[in-house]
């Protein structure tokens, strides 16, 4: 009988020798340290709360080896309020099944706002996990006439303190060193609590079942939450919360406040160690130009002045100068038509390469210049710092709805997308309002919907400067918001009552846009566009080609449009025309709105398919606009009225149409219900605004 | 062009479509957690989060 060893199994996790937690207070450059440690390309910008989930990447110390770095939520405190900032506190105190504990925080500290950002640093030294405390923005602090004595605090934290410009790449090498250092100290715990307060702390970490080294953190924390925050605690038995409920009773007795006292402590240390190690010079009363800036752009009148002038100059751009860039795709689409329709005899496959998938994809990749010109725009507002103070304006109008300005963050993010917006609703403190956030966020028009309005607009006015298109499309930007806030203000009214809270937002100085960072996001977008572009909108164009195509008409004399009208798709679309001749659309535009249930932007290219297998006995093949305007109701009346346009677009503002929203959002609520009300709620109102602009629009004597 | 090479073509190319979009549920399934979408919000394609 012969014997093997048995071979070893190589794990990923076995090769990696460390796991660094990066940890810090809202945007202090976190996630800049982490992508260049990792050469990730993970979403920066300048306002709090851009990541709202822990990421994960691997990065190599100083002497090669492999460590695995995690990427935390911004948090001021280990007290957390909201979702996000919970994911860090429960990944340091090793709460997260599946996620090891970190051997290592590297603890980012914006080195111009020491003395708040060393509140979490003490909290972290709590945990006696060694700590590497990444000073950032040195130069910032320089600028502000801020000198920070190194020496000393380093002597006061105990730990290693690295100097950093995480933006220009300065301090990296010596970060790298600092975290492969090997054996890691602990570090020394440095807010000293009241004695009787550190006897209640020992007492409780010992009947606590976690790691001995995080036990007395974990008891600080318990025994500083008040009553109705610890019957919310459901990672511990009910006799430790009892426990903990009765320690607090007798520090009370013994005259200390079991919240309040660790708090002062903590910031006792922090004015010790302010006092020793940080020296602001200058004139702390002169306004600087963040100041001075803020003064305008928050202003009660001129702040809106400035975001609807932003706005405004954000479409005019996507109406002129995307226009060149535009035409080039589309001479090259329609060329290439042509020649497929010049190289192959008349067939279902030609049909099916020029009217499905040239028609299709064509259709919808010439409207990617004015999708990368609105990333252009939105990068450059989150790295100068402008989305926070839209957030602070739009303060007052959210809260008549019942909501905050954080609301509004994630409605700002979902211009770009809905799916990245309902993420970032996690930094939203309270549940109801997380909800009611994410219930609206939708409604905020998203670059998805570009193709559509930039069609209809063209539709409707054909010939009219770009500075009335942009008007029509900013008008549709400020529906979507308005619905957004009134459908907000019914649930907070009606489904998830409860108070409006107070907005506190930090802040951040403006800065210079990274134009490397705007233009890689540009890129990334691109990409990205034209791989949807390529696999989902092309096997959508495909099959919506065979709908509209297939079966063939009986008779064999019968003209394209009356093939149309048997095909799948045409019965399809005669189906739901009773529901939709209210709002004035026919069926062909039925088939827009069925082909476009999983992704808006789909509308065009099915228009575009639609038009193109109906006209294919035609030599010249005509824009889809021209095609469009010049479509007639069987009675010769015009199809797009101008009544029909505003409504289709308004229907659009309003209705779901995404199915990958959907999906984040019973990720997000971790329920079908709340998802299926949203799509239910969503389409009622996008019937109903198109209802109201046609029917009413008629009744006004409108066409 | 030969009928028959036509329709079979043709059907391929719509059977491709129809399998691609099977393909995608029954990856998107196995995957567990994931944005499911290619917003470009960084769940899942620039950096993965923890299983």
């Amino acid at each position: 009988m012969s014997t093997r060893a048995p071979a070893p199994v190589a794990t990923p996790a076995r090769d990696v020798l460390r796991h660094v937690a990066i940890a810090g207070n809202p945007n202090c450059g976190k996630s800049t340290i982490f992508n260049a440690l990792t050469g990730l390309r993970q979403k920066v910008g300048n306002y709090p709360g851009v990541t709202v989930e822990k990421k994960t990447g691997r990065f190599f110390g100083s002497h090669g080896e492999a460590m695995e770095l995690l990427d935390l939520p911004g948090s001021y405190s280990l007290q957390v309020r909201s979702p996000d900032e919970a994911v860090s506190r429960d990944v340091l105190l090793g709460r997260l099944p599946g996620t090891p504990r970190p051997d290592v925080i590297i603890c980012v500290v914006d080195a111009s706002n020491l003395e708040r950002n060393l509140y979490l640093v003490a909290q972290m030294l709590e945990l006696q996990i060694p700590v590497v405390v990444a000073l950032n923005m040195v130069d910032v602090a320089e600028k502000n006439g801020i000198v920070i004595d190194l020496m000393a605090l380093r002597e006061k934290l105990g730990v290693p303190v690295i100097p950093m410009v995480g933006t220009k790449g300065v301090g990296f090498i010596e970060l790298r060193q600092a975290v492969s250092r090997s054996p890691l100290p602990h570090p020394p715990i440095c807010a000293q609590m009241p004695i009787v307060l550190e006897r209640e702390v020992m007492a409780l970490a010992k009947q606590l079942p976690v790691a001995p080294e995080v036990a007395r953190g974990e008891a600080l924390l318990l025994l500083t939450l008040h009553d109705q925050a610890l019957d919310e605690v459901a990672h511990h038995e009910r006799a430790i919360i009892d426990a903990t409920k009765t320690a607090q009773q007798r520090l009370r007795t013994a005259g200390i406040d079991p919240l309040s006292a660790p708090v002062d402590a903590r910031y006792d240390w922090i004015g010790e160690v302010c006092a020793a190690a940080h020296h602001s010079g200058g004139d702390h009363h002169a306004l600087s130009i963040s100041d001075r800036l803020d003064g305008w752009l928050t202003h009660r009148v001129w702040g809106w002045v400035a975001f609807l002038g932003i706005m405004v100059l954000m479409f005019f751009c996507i109406f002129t100068v995307a226009q060149y860039p535009m035409d080039w795709i589309k001479d090259g689409a329609a060329a290439l038509s042509k020649w497929v329709t010049g190289h192959m005899p008349d067939s279902d496959l030609r049909g099916l390469l020029t009217d499905g998938i040239i028609a299709g994809v064509g259709g919808v990749v010439v409207f990617l210049p004015q999708i990368l010109i609105l990333y252009f725009f939105l990068g450059i507002l989150e790295d100068t710092g402008y989305m926070a103070r839209a957030a602070f304006i739009m303060d007052r109008l959210m809260s008549k709805v019942g909501l905050h300005g954080k609301s509004f963050i994630p409605m700002l993010s979902s211009l770009a997308c809905a799916i990245p917006g309902i993420m970032a609703s996690r930094t939203v403190e309270n549940r109801k309002d997380r909800l009611v956030t994410i219930l609206v966020a939708p409604l905020m028009s998203c670059s998805a919907r570009i193709p559509v309005y930039t069609l209809m607009i063209a539709v409707l006015i054909p010939s009219h400067s770009a500075l009335q298109k942009a008007g029509i499309m900013l008008s549709m930007y400020l529906l979507g918001l308005v619905a957004a806030a009134g459908m907000a203000w019914l649930f907070k009214r009606k489904l998830l009552r409860g108070e409006t809270p107070m907005l506190l937002l930090e802040m951040p100085p403006y800065r210079l846009p990274s134009w490397r960072g705007v233009l890689l996001r540009m890129w990334e977008r691109a990409g990205l566009f034209l791989r949807r572009a390529g696999t989902i909108i092309l096997a959508l164009s495909i099959l919506l080609w065979a709908l509209a195509t297939f079966p063939k008409p009986d008779k064999a004399d019968a003209t394209p449009s009356e093939a149309l009208a048997q095909s799948f798709a045409g019965r399809m679309g005669h189906a739901i025309e009773p529901v939709i001749a209210p709002l004035g659309y026919d069926w062909k535009i039925g088939i827009g709105l069925i082909g476009s249930f999983a992704a808006r932007e789909v509308f065009v290219g099915t228009m575009s398919i639609v038009y193109s297998v109906e006209n294919k006995d035609e030599e010249n093949i005509e824009p889809l606009r021209d095609t469009m305007i010049a479509e007639k109701r069987a009675d010769g009346r015009p199809v797009f009225t101008p009544l029909v346009c505003i409504g289709l677009m308004v229907f659009y503002v309003l209705a779901m149409q995404c199915i990958s929203t959907v999906a984040i959002v019973r990720r997000e609520t971790n329920s079908w219900r709340w998802p299926l009300f949203q799509i239910a709620y969503m389409t009622a109102l996008a019937w109903i605004g198109a209802f109201i602009v046609f029917q009413g629009g008629k009744l006004l004597g409108f066409q | 062009m030969n009928p028959l090479v036509d329709q079979l073509a043709v059907g391929a190319i719509i059977a491709g479509a129809l399998g691609f979009f099977v393909l995608r549920i029954l990856r998107k399934r196995a995957g567990g957690k994931s944005c499911g979408s290619d917003c470009g919000c960084g769940t899942t394609k620039i950096a993965k989060p923890l299983k």
